[in-house]
C-alpha cells in the first residue's frame, strides 16, 4: 500500500504548493490537501494554539489537525534562512515542534532548511522522498523536476501582476504574505470584495528575489526577514503604478508590526491604510473600511483631472 | 552595523536601561571619551511616552527602549546605542530611528547588530572616538566584563535569599550600597574587593528559611527577565512571598554562550529537554523550554514563563512547555507583559501560584497535584484571552 502526505493548507504552502505536489506525484506519492480555511478549521486552531499565537499559526494548527485520518504523514517544513545575513520569521523555526506539541495524535514528516549554515532544500526534501522512494536518483530527479515546476508557477505570477498593472482603471496594491493573501478566510474575502467594486487588485508577488532585495533596501536596510523583503521589493516595484496601498497584517505580526510603521512613515504620495485581520474579524467593519478607501482613491483621481484641467 | 552621527557637538552618548547593567554598560561606553547622559530612572511615564510613538502591537521591549531615548534626548543626548537580539529586537534601532526623526530629534544612532565581532565594533567606534585604540577598547571591554559577572554574582544570591530576610529590606540595602560602589570601580582588583566583600555582608544579614520553602525558577524572554521594572518587580514580589528565586538568564550567561559557542550550547540544550523541543525555537525559546524541564528534574516547586505580550519565539516555547506541564503535572505560571499589564493583577496571580505550591507540598498526593496543574492550564488560557 502506497502512503499518503499530507499538505496543510496554510504557511508555507501558499509558498511552495507547486514544488510539493510536483515533487511526490513524480514519486507516485499520493497527496492529500486539507480544505480551504473554514470557522470550523480557525475553531480548531484557537483551541489547539496558545492564544497569543498569530492568526496564521493558528489556522495552521487547525489545517494539521484537520488532516488527521486522512494523510499517513502530515509535510510540516521548518526553514531558519534561506540566504546569507537573512532570517525567517520565528514562527517558521517552530512550526514543527508547536505542531509536535499542540497537535496530539498526527504523524508529521519535516525537513529543516537552514540556508546560512549549509542546509540546503534540495537535499533534506530528497531525504524525505527516500522514505517513499529508495532510488535516490529516481528521487534527485523528480526534485529537478518539481523545482522547474516551481519556477515556471513563480514566473506566471509575475506575469500575472504585470498584466494587471497593464490594465486600465483603478488598480490597488495588496501588501501582505502569501500565507495571508491566498487564505480563504484572511485575504481572499477582501481581493474579492475589491474586485467586485471594480478594482484591480496588483498582490505583493515579486519573485527576482536579488532584485526585490534591493529594491529593499529604499525603505529599510536593517529589515531580517526574508519575506519581508521580498513585501518591500513588490511595494517599491510596483507602487508608482497603482492608485492606492492597502497593507494586510495579521494580528499580532511581529516583523510586519515593524515593517508596516516603517512603510507608513518611508512611503508618501500614494494612499495607503493598513488592514489588522484577527480571528474575530467582523466582515462589515472590514467592508466599510475598504468601500470608503476605494471612494478617497476615486475622489482623489477625479480631484486630480480636474485639477489638471484647470491649469 | 551602522554608525550615523549626529549634526551638534560634542557628543553625549545614552543608550536604554536594562536591569542594573547601565553600570557595565557606562563603563563600556567610556572608551568613546564623551559626555555619557543616562536616561532617568524608569518610571510610567518612560512606558507612556513609548507606547505613544510605537507601533500598536510590537513587543513591549521596543517600548521602554523608546521611552527612554525619549527621555534620554530631552536631558541632552545626542548619540544613541542600540544593540539588539535574536528575534525582532534585532531591528529595533532602524524603525526607532524613523520614529524618533519625525519627532524632530537632532541625534546619531550607532547600531550594534549582525554579528558581535570586536574588530568591527571598534572600527565603528572610531569613527565616534578617533583616538581609541584596540588595547583601550579591549580594556573597556574586559572592565565591562568583570562589573557584569560581579552584578550577576551579587543578584543570583540576592535572589535566592531575600525572601528569608528577619529585618525587611535588609537585602536591599546592601545590595544598593554594593551598586554604588560597583559604579566607579575601575580596575579588576577593585571589582573583585568589592564582589566579596559585599558577598560577605550579605551573607552575615540574619535569614530564617522555613522548612516548606518554595523553589521557583523564572525563565522566559531576556528583556523582561532582566529589566525588574518590566516585569512589575516580580522577583521582589516572589521574595515577599518567602520563595527562593532562581534565575539563568543573565548577561553573564549570554557571554559565556554566545558567539562560536553558540551552537554548542543550543544542542546541549535541545538534548537536555526531554524531548519537548528538537529543532531551536529560536532566540530565548529553546533555553526556556529546556531550562523549565531541567529544573523539574532538580526537584524545584514552580516555574514562572515570563514574556512580552506577543513574543513568537516565547509563543513557540508555549507550546512545548504547556505539554510539559500536563504530562509531568508540573506547575508553570504563564505571565504576558503589555503597557496595560496591571501590578494588582500579578500579585493576585503571584499569592494563588505560590498558595497552590504550598498546599500541594503539605499534601503531596497526585491527586492534588494534577488539580493544581489543572487549575493553571485553564488560568493562562484565560489570562492571555
Amino acid at each position: 500500500m502506497q502512503a499518503t502526505v499530507g499538505l496543510p493548507r496554510s504557511l508555507l504552502y501558499h509558498k511552495y504548493h507547486v514544488l510539493w505536489e510536483s515533487f511526490f506525484a513524480a514519486l507516485e506519492v499520493q497527496t492529500v490537501t486539507s480544505p480551504q480555511s473554514n470557522r470550523a478549521i480557525l475553531a480548531r486552531g484557537i483551541e489547539l494554539a496558545v492564544d497569543e499565537t498569530c492568526v496564521p499559526v493558528k489556522l495552521f494548527l487547525g489545517h494539521v489537525d484537520a488532516l488527521r485520518d486522512k494523510a499517513d504523514y502530515i509535510l510540516v517544513p521548518r526553514i531558519v534562512t534561506l540566504a546569507k545575513d537573512e532570517t525567517m520569521c520565528v514562527k517558521f523555526l517552530g512550526a514543527f515542534d508547536v505542531a509536535r506539541n499542540s497537535v496530539p495524535g498526527v504523524r508529521l514528516l519535516e525537513y529543516s532548511v537552514d540556508v546560512k549554515n549549509g542546509i540546503h532544500q534540495r537535499p533534506e526534501l530528497c531525504r524525505v522522498g527516500e522514505t517513499f522512494e529508495r532510488n535516490r536518483r529516481k528521487v534527485r530527479r523528480a526534485y529537478d523536476h518539481a523545482a522547474i515546476e516551481h519556477l515556471r508557477y513563480t514566473a506566471e505570477l509575475d506575469e500575472r501582476q504585470e498584466q494587471a498593472l497593464a490594465r486600465p482603471g483603478i488598480k490597488v496594491l495588496v501588501v501582505g504574505h502569501a500565507y495571508n493573501l491566498y487564505d480563504e478566510m484572511l485575504g481572499k474575502p477582501i481581493v474579492d470584495f475589491l474586485g467586485k467594486h471594480g478594482v484591480e487588485v496588483v498582490c505583493s508577488e515579486f519573485h527576482d528575489t536579488a532584485k526585490a532585495r534591493r529594491l529593499a533596501e529604499r525603505v529599510s536596510k536593517d529589515i531580517p526577514w526574508t519575506y519581508n523583503k521580498e513585501l518591500l521589493g513588490a511595494l517599491e516595484s510596483y507602487r508608482e503604478r497603482v492608485d492606492g496601498i492597502i497593507f494586510l497584517v495579521t494580528f499580532p505580526c511581529g516583523p510586519d508590526s515593524l515593517m508596516t510603521e516603517l512603510c507608513m512613515r518611508r512611503v508618501k504620495g500614494v494612499p495607503s491604510i493598513m488592514l489588522v485581520l484577527d480571528e474575530l474579524q467582523s466582515e462589515a467593519g472590514l467592508q466599510t473600511r475598504l468601500e470608503s478607501f476605494v471612494d478617497l482613491i476615486e475622489a482623489g483621481k477625479k480631484r486630480a483631472l480636474a485639477g489638471g484641467g484647470a491649469r | 552595523m551602522s554608525v550615523q552621527l549626529p549634526e551638534s557637538r560634542p557628543f553625549k552618548v545614552s543608550f536604554p536601561h536594562m536591569g542594573n547593567y547601565s553600570i557595565p554598560v557606562k563603563t563600556l561606553a567610556e572608551h568613546l571619551e564623551c559626555e555619557i547622559v543616562l536616561p532617568p530612572k524608569m518610571t510610567r511615564r518612560t512606558l507612556e511616552l513609548g507606547a505613544r510613538h510605537s507601533p500598536e502591537f510590537v513587543c513591549i521591549p521596543f517600548k521602554y527602549n523608546l521611552g527612554n531615548y525619549i527621555e534620554a534626548l530631552d536631558k541632552g543626548a545626542n548619540l544613541l546605542l542600540q544593540a539588539g537580539g535574536g528575534c525582532r529586537f534585532g531591528y529595533y534601532g532602524e524603525v526607532q530611528e524613523a520614529i524618533l526623526r519625525d519627532l524632530g530629534y537632532d541625534f546619531g544612532m550607532v547600531r550594534l547588530i549582525g554579528g558581535w565581532k570586536l574588530r568591527d565594533h571598534i572600527n565603528d567606534f572610531k569613527q565616534v572616538n578617533p583616538r581609541l585604540t584596540m588595547l583601550r577598547a579591549l580594556k573597556a571591554y574586559k572592565l565591562a566584563l568583570l562589573q557584569t559577572r560581579a552584578l550577576d554574582t551579587v543578584e543570583d544570591y540576592v535572589r535566592r535569599n531575600a525572601g528569608f530576610e528577619v529585618e525587611d529590606g535588609a537585602f536591599e540595602e546592601v545590595h544598593d550600597a554594593f551598586l554604588g560602589e560597583l559604579d566607579t570601580a575601575r580596575d579588576k582588583r577593585t571589582i573583585a574587593e568589592i564582589e566579596e566583600r559585599y558577598l560577605g555582608e550579605l551573607a552575615a544579614i540574619p535569614t530564617e528559611r522555613p522548612d516548606d520553602l518554595l523553589r521557583i525558577g523564572i525563565v522566559g524572554e531576556l528583556y523582561v527577565l532582566m529589566e525588574p521594572f518590566s516585569n512589575l518587580f516580580v522577583e521582589k514580589e516572589l521574595a515577599k512571598r518567602g520563595v527562593e528565586v532562581h534565575r539563568f538568564v543573565t548577561v553573564s550567561n549570554m557571554v559565556e554562550h554566545g558567539g562560536r559557542k553558540a551552537t554548542a550550547h543550543l544542542d546541549d540544550l535541545i538534548a537536555k529537554s526531554g524531548d519537548y523541543v528538537r529543532y531551536h525555537l529560536g532566540a530565548d525559546g529553546t533555553e526556556s523550554v529546556s531550562m523549565a524541564y531541567q529544573l523539574m528534574q532538580q526537584g524545584f516547586d514552580g516555574v514562572l514563563h515570563l514574556k512580552p505580550f506577543g513574543c513568537m519565539p516565547e509563543v513557540n516555547a508555549m507550546a512545548s512547555l504547556q505539554r510539559l506541564s500536563r504530562e509531568h503535572t508540573f506547575p508553570i505560571l504563564f505571565i504576558s507583559y503589555d503597557a496595560q499589564t496591571s501590578e494588582t493583577g500579578l500579585k493576585t496571580r503571584l499569592d494563588a501560584f505560590c498558595d497552590m505550591l504550598r498546599m500541594s507540598k503539605q499534601r503531596p498526593g497526585t491527586a492534588e497535584m494534577a488539580d493544581v496543574a489543572e487549575s493553571l492550564a485553564t488560568e493562562a488560557e484565560r489570562s492571555t484571552a
